[in-house]
């Protein structure tokens, strides 16, 4: 027993440690969060578009603010948000479904940073430390920040609840009812993009939609219940930033890489054995 | 048919590159002392007689000094960017196209540009500089320079599987500039015997100026104090720094060659260790890495960062533009850092 909290509290004594794992799980909760309604409208690739979108933001960011770490964040937020509204004007103007409007916008912006960093030769950062992001390097500010602008997006999830599961779930009642169908979900895409900027340290632009997605589909398999399968979702995603910052102190592995593959684990047990739905449930039922 | 075209001369390049590669020919200074008696340095031709290409910064740096006037140069990593990734863009093919020469640093830090230097057509010589070294690698060199008993476990387990590769930050010991610098003067001096003579005489003055150079740095080392003499690095680029003027490479942020790997939460507490254990006094970061991580380690472990030009040559005009400037900014940066007070 002694040995096992040890085991726990060896990695506490540094102070990036606990900075991470306060970081990650906090990215876990909100991910989940905006991620529980990314799953049920099955825009999954939203999220890897808005992680990739933000390299324009980026870029500009650099160039202006020469390095400093708020024009980056600043940078990275203002392109998250016009593909966000970019993809919501397109998919509801063009008839176009949301996939290919995501496709489109989030090509043409992933192209438009690659220009302007192909552009600027005499860079001094490599920006794929800033897209790759490092849990292990998050500052105090860092945190303060991700903390924030999570317990916002928390709060606009609370208080428009009812307003979000209807426009989730029957878009036709909604405007029936005169919900603001349009803006609300505008907001959501919005919600989500700030989330994922403010998660992007974490895990990195390349495994961001895990975070996003991988937490909230195991609750689903757990619950139909949309506040349930947020909550559950929470849970599994901040344990599984907990135990990966564990596994990569312990296994020396990359922060980022061992908090996904925990999710996915997690997500697996759970795929073949969750009660009712499981994949050993319908074996036996079948 | 293009296809087929393509595909000849980029074999028939290939092979060149491959037959070229290592430039310890037997023709070696000889032919540049042929060369001095046909030909006088004060018969520069108004047209540069050779075009080159020299892949990052600093090799240019050494392209530009041997070759002088009788070369054109073209550098194909800007300045002060990262050589280990850099996106090359259609007019640096056109150079390499129109090329006599192109010089490689090798030992994998520019070999992703072999591809676009093997593909673009034309008959250049490609010459790797780092062929005649004998690299250090991370299991040898690494972190083991510290002989005081300190046991440090991190550098021994990190990253097996990149065990063999070799450690491409040559230039941080001036006696393998010149090497570089060896093999830049033979091949110009092959490829245009009318400048053999400019060659040599510039090379040999640039390697007096190496070797001046070697001295001050031993001097300046030679002002820390024994046990202050450890390095602390975002990756470990100072291999060769560490081995030629006896400094213990005790870790880096990043335990790899490249500015592109990522540390786990084990190798940052280890390292975080080791800093506090050992007194690090200042952990040195390039310019081109963000320095977050580092920042973070420094502020935990009360230790300081310190910027040098760890990669890259710095701006044109600035305090680091050429190797030599280099070298004497980031030694008196590090021996500056580590004598002084705590």
């Amino acid at each position: 027993m002694a040995e096992l909290i040890e085991l726990v509290a060896a990695p506490l004594r540094y102070p990036f440690v606990v900075r991470a794992l306060v970081t990650a799980s906090i990215v876990g909760v909100v991910c989940a969060t905006v991620g529980s309604f990314v799953v049920l409208r099955g825009t999954a690739f939203l999220g890897d578009a808005l992680s990739h979108a933000i390299l324009p933001g980026v870029a500009v960011g650099y160039v202006l603010g020469g390095g400093a770490r708020g024009p980056l964040v600043l940078g990275a937020l203002a392109a998250a948000i016009v593909a966000a509204l970019g993809i919501g004007a397109i998919s509801r103007r063009g008839g176009l479904k949301e996939d290919t409007a995501i496709g489109i916008v989030f090509a043409g912006m992933f192209a438009l940073g690659i220009a302007v960093i192909s552009s600027q030769r005499g860079y001094a950062v490599d920006l794929s430390h800033i897209l790759f992001g490092n849990v292990l390097g998050v500052s105090r500010g860092d945190l303060a920040l991700t903390a924030a602008a999570g317990a916002g997006i928390v709060a606009v999830v609370v208080l428009l609840y009812k307003e979000l599961v209807l426009v989730t779930f029957d878009p036709v009642q909604a405007a029936t009812l005169r919900l603001p169908v349009a803006r609300l979900q505008t907001l959501l895409l919005v919600l989500t993009a700030i989330a994922i900027v403010v998660s992007l340290q974490t895990v990195g632009v390349g495994l961001m939609v895990a975070m996003l997605v991988t937490p909230a589909a195991t609750a689903f398999l757990l619950t139909r219940r949309l506040a349930a399968m947020i909550a559950l979702g929470a849970a599994v995603g901040a344990l599984s930033a907990v135990a990966g910052i564990y596994v990569s102190y312990y296994a020396d592995v990359a922060s980022g890489a061992a908090i996904v593959l925990v999710c996915t684990a997690v997500f697996g047990v759970v795929f073949v054995a969750a009660p009712g739905r499981g994949w050993l449930w319908r074996k036996r039922g079948g | 048919m293009r296809h087929i075209i393509a595909a000849f001369l980029a074999a028939a390049l290939g092979v060149t590159g491959a037959a070229c590669g290592s430039p310890s020919g037997p023709a070696g200074s000889p032919g540049a002392t042929v060369g001095t008696a046909q030909d006088g340095p004060a018969q520069a031709p108004a047209a540069p007689a050779l075009r080159v290409v020299a892949t990052t910064p600093l090799v240019g740096d050494v392209v530009r000094v041997v070759g002088g006037d009788r070369v054109e140069l073209t550098v194909l990593v800007p300045a002060g960017t990262d050589p280990h990734g850099f996106e090359p863009a259609p007019r640096d093919a056109a150079a390499i196209a129109a090329a006599d020469a192109v010089f490689m640093n090798g030992l994998g830090i520019d070999d992703y540009l072999v591809p676009l230097v093997t593909g673009s057509g034309g008959g250049a010589r490609v010459v790797v500089l780092s062929d005649g070294i004998t690299p250090i690698r991370l299991p040898e060199g690494g972190g083991h320079g510290e002989a005081e008993g300190t046991g440090d476990d991190h550098a021994d387990e990190a990253h097996p599987g990149e065990g063999a590769a070799p450690d491409p930050h040559v230039w941080w010991d001036p006696a393998n500039v010149i090497v570089w610098a060896d093999a830049v003067e033979q091949t110009l001096a092959e490829l245009d015997p009318a400048g053999a003579g400019t060659y040599a005489a510039s090379a040999g003055a640039y390697r007096d100026e190496l070797r001046t150079l070697d001295a001050w740095i031993e001097a300046q080392v030679a002002t820390v104090p024994m046990d202050r003499r450890v390095l602390v690095t975002d990756h470990q680029v100072m291999g060769y720094f560490a081995a030629r003027y006896g400094l213990a490479q005790v870790g880096a942020i990043v335990p790899g060659y490249s500015t592109l790997a990522e540390p786990s939460a084990g190798e940052v507490a280890a390292l975080e260790d080791a800093v506090r254990r050992l007194g690090v006094p200042a952990i040195f970061v390039g310019q081109t890495v963000g320095p977050g991580l580092a920042q973070r380690v420094a502020d935990d472990t009360g230790t300081r960062l310190v910027f040098v030009h760890a990669e890259s040559l710095g701006a044109p005009g600035g305090p680091a533009a050429t190797y030599v400037d280099m070298m004497r900014f980031n030694v008196a940066a590090i021996a500056g850092a580590l004598a002084a007070a705590p």
